[in-house]
């Protein structure tokens, strides 16, 4: 019901978010990046905690989850918590500095959203398979058995 | 202050998100007055959904739409 409301509107990015990611991760990420729109950043910082949250402390989980998950301002995180503007600032930044080390060292991110691209393929391709004359459907099989060996070899 | 927000939704590693108006005191109980969109990072390119009529209303009355709000009312070609 929701959708028939809804004017519908494309945004249409020449380099997708998915494809940029692993350059931001590894480029100061606490920096928008030249082109980056906000909600990129926020996108991709909640990407990042999705993975790596579990290794910041309880009090940098809370405030970055407001931040990043609720689209607070540093102001009303302040106020919520009792601490100085600046004080969440620094906060956010140090906890997008220590999620990108992460990024850097275990890339899971840059893994997962590749073997999530070549899963889409092989759905693809096997899809296709079903409505192809045998020699075409054997060339598909053929190059789902490459894409599933390869998909381990990241980890 | 009434403010709007995105709020995410979906899974973990599966970002979505929803464009919400919410009162700036409550917005980590979930509760919000009116959804009036839709923001979908994982298709490519990104899929924004906005009701329109509902946008205008609430940046009529004074809603604060937050930076990352205000460039995707920005995309979908919603002006203050």
């Amino acid at each position: 019901m929701i959708e028939q409301m809804f004017v519908k509107k494309k945004y249409l990015t020449a380099v997708s978010f998915y494809s940029k990611l692993p350059f931001v991760a590894r480029d100061m990420p606490w920096f928008r990046q030249k082109g980056q729109a906000v909600m990129e950043k926020i996108v991709e910082q909640g990407l990042l905690y999705d993975f790596y949250g579990e290794l910041l402390t309880e009090h940098q989980k809370n405030i970055y989850e407001d931040a990043v998950y609720n689209d607070m301002s540093l102001a009303e995180i302040a106020e919520e918590y009792g601490i100085s503007r600046q004080g969440v600032h620094d906060l956010i930044k140090r906890c997008n500095k220590l999620l990108a080390g992460y990024e850097e060292k275990l890339q899971l991110v840059r893994k997962f959203t590749e073997a999530k691209k070549t899963i889409a393929r092989i759905e693809m391709l096997a899809e296709e398979g079903k409505r192809m004359p045998e020699q075409a459907c054997r060339e598909r099989l053929d190059e789902i058995r490459r894409l599933t060996t390869g998909l381990m070899e990241n980890f | 202050m009434v403010k709007i927000r995105l709020k995410r939704m979906g899974q973990k590693k599966a970002p979505f998100y929803r464009i919400v108006v919410s009162d700036s005191r409550s917005p980590r109980d979930g509760r919000f007055i009116e959804e009036i969109g839709t923001y979908d990072p994982k298709t490519e390119p990104s899929t924004i959904h906005v009701n329109e009529e509902l946008a205008k209303k609430w940046l009529a009355t004074g809603a604060q739409p937050t930076e990352a709000v205000e460039k995707i009312l920005k995309i979908a070609g919603i002006e203050k």
